[in-house]
This record gives structure tokens, sequence and C-alpha cells, in this order.
């Protein structure tokens, strides 16, 4: 047997098992994983990777949705990111001497990358393609800019620090009532509790976004990207659909740059570079755009595969982040032009890369067969 | 059976181009009306007038009464103005289905928050699209039964495209239909099959405007027929009266054999 075929059959065969079964799967694989620390068998180092695995999946799963759904390029996502990052430490480290609620600074931090994103898709989203993609290359990077000038507020290059951890909901009622003890419970702290509130979150995000992507908004937003004349003389406001993407994928970032900023402890513009923006495009590419699990994978493989490398290196190649970059890029050239739908891909990009889709004809070829009209040619 | 669409003196312009020039007239409703023209006499920007692709420099385009003019495509789309395109225009990756769902976009109305939540309404809503999007494609008996509806769109044939712009144009229950050559690059029984199927529409209470160059079509389907030339209407009336209004014929055939043709 050739190995296409071999790879056909294997496909076929994966094909029949329902797509919630896998997802099921991952997310247990996902969810058992801090065992294995608290087990022993790895470092806690490996859970920190493992959050900032997930930070990245949310931040995908939201660039997802411009680049993946409507087609629309963004060079400068992290900028969202910043905002609810910021947000966050604003509202909750000893700068201001504040400490909102966990679940206020949140939605706060998500509201604010919404309307920033509200504030930059209204004027932009006239333009197209490599336009929209140096304005908000330079949105992107005039945001970080302002966070390194804006010394007052952000304490410039320096950062906040010293942010609070997250207290969730009945934590401040235990702590009135004297249980001290029950209250640390809900106080999130540890690597371990991170890992589980950002995974939560995820699996969150991504079962609401799998509803939006199969439902009339989602169908506009393909619609949109496949061919916006017709898109908009079958009744859909492209201005609408765009910006509502645009905002809502601003919301995902923004939620996740919340959870960094808890998480991370100390925030500063160095973890908003432009370079950020682009890894994050890659996940989306790598990992297939429009697809859901498609880009869980890209991000989790273009972040942790980096460090499971470098540890595998160890002390002989302590330079390795300085071929990171050179390595992406490889990574995404040949990813281009053998696999250019990405690794776990969508069917409507399948379709747009590979004109014919093997897999789909030979599935209808087989079940036109069982019906009565099988006989008649597939052409007419 | 009032006038469902009004063109009022419609002109519309491209640098020193009048595309179209002082344009009048009527469409009723439940009628089938076609124009007819050479290439490049204003057929196509009229259809892109009405269907508010361009804006018109003058005049007036009413539907039921109601201004439409320069508003926007999906705005026109709204008030009850579907269109197919001469060049088709389906979005080709997605399925023969979800082409069709696409395009009850203006008379659904799932927001995100509810579609994220998958509330009981957005299912009920999606229920009754997928009834609806099976009605639509079951007018073209056998042409997109069962697993072709997952097909994607671009792996159909020429006609099965057109039929499925159709139906895509149907599924928001338009007050007007606009047909942009449906019949294009069809064989003489693909066509006429076609043909029945515009009558029955007909049937169905539809309100159709058709651009087309078979006359067999033109003759087979129109109450009315329109002839434009350099954007202006020449004749109007039954397709005969049109067929042998001597301007039809010069504008077709030229001066002289237009003179040979009455001779």
């Amino acid at each position: 047997m050739r190995l296409a075929e071999i790879t056909g059959a294997i496909q076929t065969a994966a094909g029949r098992v329902p797509r919630g079964v896998y997802a099921v799967i991952g997310f247990a694989i996902a969810a058992v994983f801090p065992l294995l620390n608290v087990a022993g068998v790895v470092e806690t180092a490996w859970l920190r990777v493992g959050v900032v695995s997930l930070l990245f999946v949310m931040l995908s799963l939201g660039l997802n949705i411009v680049m993946g759904e409507t087609g629309l390029l963004n060079l400068g996502y992290i900028a969202f990111f910043a905002f609810g990052a910021y947000t966050t430490a604003l509202l909750s480290s000893p700068k201001f001497e504040l400490q909102w609620p966990f679940l206020a600074v949140v939605v706060l931090s998500t509201l604010i990358a919404m309307v920033a994103g509200f504030v930059i898709g209204l004027p932009t989203l006239r333009l197209r393609g490599d336009y929209l993609a140096i304005v908000t290359l330079a949105f992107g990077e005039i945001v970080r800019l302002t966070i390194v000038n804006l010394q007052g507020l952000t304490n410039g290059p320096n950062g906040i620090t010293g942010i609070y951890p997250p207290r969730l909901l009945g934590a401040e009622a235990l702590e009135a009532a004297g249980s001290s003890g029950a209250a640390a419970w809900l106080v999130v702290d540890k690597p371990i509790e991170y890992y589980y509130l950002v995974l939560a979150c995820v699996i969150v995000t991504s079962v609401l976004l799998s509803n939006l992507k199969n439902s009339r908004v989602g169908r506009a937003w393909n619609a949109l990207r496949e061919d916006e004349l017709a898109a908009v003389a079958t009744g859909i406001t492209a201005s609408r659909a765009k910006l509502l993407s645009v905002v809502l994928s601003a919301g995902i970032a923004g939620f996740a740059g919340s959870l960094f900023a808890y998480y991370s402890n100390v925030i500063s513009p160095e973890s908003f570079l432009f370079m950020q923006s682009v890894i994050v495009v890659c996940m989306v590419v790598l990992g297939g755009m429009g697809s859901i699990p498609g880009v869980i994978i890209g991000a989790i493989v273009l972040q942790a595969l980096p460090q499971i490398i470098r540890q595998a290196a160890g002390a002989a190649r302590s330079d390795f982040e300085v071929y990171r970059m050179l390595i992406f890029g490889i990574l995404i050239v040949v990813m281009v032009i053998f696999r250019p739908e990405g690794l776990l891909p969508d069917k409507l990009w399948r379709r747009e890369a590979r004109e014919v889709d093997p897999r789909e004809l030979e599935k209808t070829r087989q079940s036109l067969f069982d019906l009565e009209e099988g006989e008649k040619d597939l052409e007419v | 059976m009032g006038a469902i669409l009004e063109l009022q003196g419609v002109s519309m312009s491209f640098g020193g181009l009048k595309a179209v020039d002082g344009l009048s007239f009527d469409v009723n409703e439940g009628e089938i009306v076609s124009i007819i023209g050479p290439n490049g006499s204003g057929k196509t920007t009229t259809f892109n007038v009405i269907s508010g692709l361009y804006e018109p420099d003058a005049g007036d385009i009413l539907l039921k009464g109601e201004s439409v003019a320069g508003l926007r495509p999906d705005q026109v789309h709204d008030k009850g103005i579907s269109r197919t395109f001469q060049s088709l225009r389906l979005f080709t990756n997605m399925s023969v289905l979800e082409n069709v769902l696409v395009g009850m976009h203006s008379i659904t109305n799932a927001g995100v928050i509810a579609s994220m939540l998958r509330l009981p309404s957005v299912r009920r809503e999606e229920k009754r699209m997928y009834d609806k999007a099976q009605e639509l494609l079951g007018m073209f008996p056998g042409r997109f039964s069962g697993p072709r509806q997952s097909q994607p769109a671009y792996s159909l044939s020429y006609a099965n495209r057109r039929r499925l712009e159709i139906a895509r144009a149907l599924a928001s229950d338009p007050a007007l239909l606009l047909l942009d050559e449906p019949v294009a690059g069809m064989n003489p029984a693909e066509s006429h099959e076609v043909m029945e199927q515009i009558k029955m529409l007909r049937e169905k209470g539809y309100t159709i405007l058709m651009i087309e160059h078979d006359m067999h079509v033109v003759e087979g389907v129109s109450d009315r027929v329109i002839a434009m030339d350099h954007g202006v209407k020449i004749a109007e009336g039954s397709y005969d009266e049109v067929a042998n209004d001597p301007q039809v014929v010069e504008a077709y055939l030229g001066k002289r054999a237009a003179a040979d043709a009455t001779a």
C-alpha cells in the first residue's frame, strides 16, 4: 500500500468518530496534565508552560474570529491583549491601591478591549487586505509606544508590579465569616490553580465559539470572506458584521490579557511587542484558519514546543532562544508549501487550499450510491 | 395589480459614458418583465442601480411606493429586492445548503450572544431555516438532493450553480426577484427546464425582472418586454410588439440590415 492510501485510510477511520469525542479527549488530557505534577512526575515549570500555552490558545481563538472566519488580517492583535492586561493591572495592584473583585476586573478588562476594537475597527474596516494589515500593525505599535510613554499611568518600561492574585467569588464573604483557611482556597495563587482557571475559561470560550461558528452570525462572516459583493447583495451588512467580529476578537484578547496580568504578577510593554502579534498569527495559520481545534493545536505547538526543545537541548544549547524565530519562520514556510490549510483544517479553508477535496468527493460518491439516483452522472 | 417597482428617469454615468440615460418603467405585482438589448446597452447597470450597488446620478427608484435609490445593497435587499448575478457569485467553498441559509440572513435574527449559547429560540430558528432550505432546493427536483447539499458549491455543474443562485435569492422571500441572464451558458434542454421553473415561480406569486439574451426564454415567460440600447429604453410591450419593432431590429442588426428586413 502506498503511503497516501494508508494515511487516507486513517483519515477515513478518524472521520467516523464524532468531533465532540476528540474535544472531550483533548480537554480530558489537558485536565489530567497537572495531576502529573501533583504526582511528582513533571516539574512545576511545565505547569507554567501549560498556563502560558493556554493563554495563547485563548488569544488564537480570538484572532481566529477575524482571520479565519471573516478573513481580515490583524497584525496588531496583541494591543487588545495589552488593553486587557493593563486594565487588570491598574484595578488590582498597589499602583492605585485598588483591589477590585476578580469578576468585575475581568469583565471590565474585556469591555475595555472591546471598546478599543470598536474604535480601531470603525474607521479601518473599509480597508481591505494589505491596507488593513498595515493599519492594524501601526495600531499595535501606537498602543505599545503609548504604554511606554504614559509613565504616570503605566510606569512606562518598568511596568506594573505586584498585581494581586484573583480572589474568586465568595472569598471575601468567607474571610468575613472568619474562616480564612477556606478563603485561601478561593484565592488563585498557585500555578496549578491558575492552570485550571485558564483551562476552564478556554473550554467555555471554545464551546461558545464553536456554537457561533455554525450559526447565522458565523455563516455571515464566512459569506463575507468568500464573496463580499454577493454577501452584501444577500442582505448582510458588511460593516456591522466585520465590526462585530473585530470587537468580539478584541474582547477575547482582553479577557486573555486580564488572566495573563493576574498570572504573571508583573506586566511591562515587553510582553506586547509586534513579534507577539506575529506569533499569534502564526499559531492560527499553522493550526488551520477557521478551525477551532486547529488553532488550539497551533497555539500549543508553537508555545510549548520551543520550551520542550529548549529542555531537550539543555545546557548544550542555552542560546536556543536566538534560533526560535528562525525555526518559526522555516516552519511556517514549510507549512505554507506543503499544507497551506493548516494542521487541523476547517473544511472551508481546506477547500480554499485544495480545489477538490478527495475525502469529500469519496464521501459523496459513497452516499450517492445508496440513493436511487446513484447511477446518474455526478456532474449533471 | 399595482406597480411593485417604478423607475423614474434613472440615469447613471461612468465618467463621460451615460450607461443608463433617463430610464423609466414599471414592474407590476406578479408580472415577469424581461429586459433585452445588445451588449453594453445598460441592462446590467440598470440591475446594479436597482439593487443598490450603484447610486443613480438622477431619477428615483420606488419599491412599493418607497424610494430605494441610494440605499446600500443590504438595505435594498432588506426592503425586498433580491438578485442573481450574470457572472455567478456563489460562496464557492461553502456548501449548497449553507449558501441557501446565508440567503435567509435578512429574514432571520439570531444574535451573537443567543447563537453562542445556542438558546432554544436559535435552535428553533435553525430548524425552520433548514426546512425552508429543503423546500427551496426541492424546487429543482433531483438536483440538490441528500448528500449533494453538503457538497461545496464549486463542485456543482454550471447549470446547477445557476439554480443554486436562484434558490439563494429566493430564500429571503423577496417582493421582487432580479435575474441577470438566468440561462446564460446552458444548453437548450437546461434552459427549457429553467424556463419552466421561472413560470412556476410566477404561479407561486413571485414578481420577476430579468435580463436575458435567449429569445426563446424571453418569449416563453415574459408578460412584458423592455428593449434597451445605449442606456435608453427603445421599446416596451408584448414580446411580439418588441421583437418586430424597427428600432429594436436596428439596434441588434444595424441600420442597413434593418432596412433590408423591413423592405
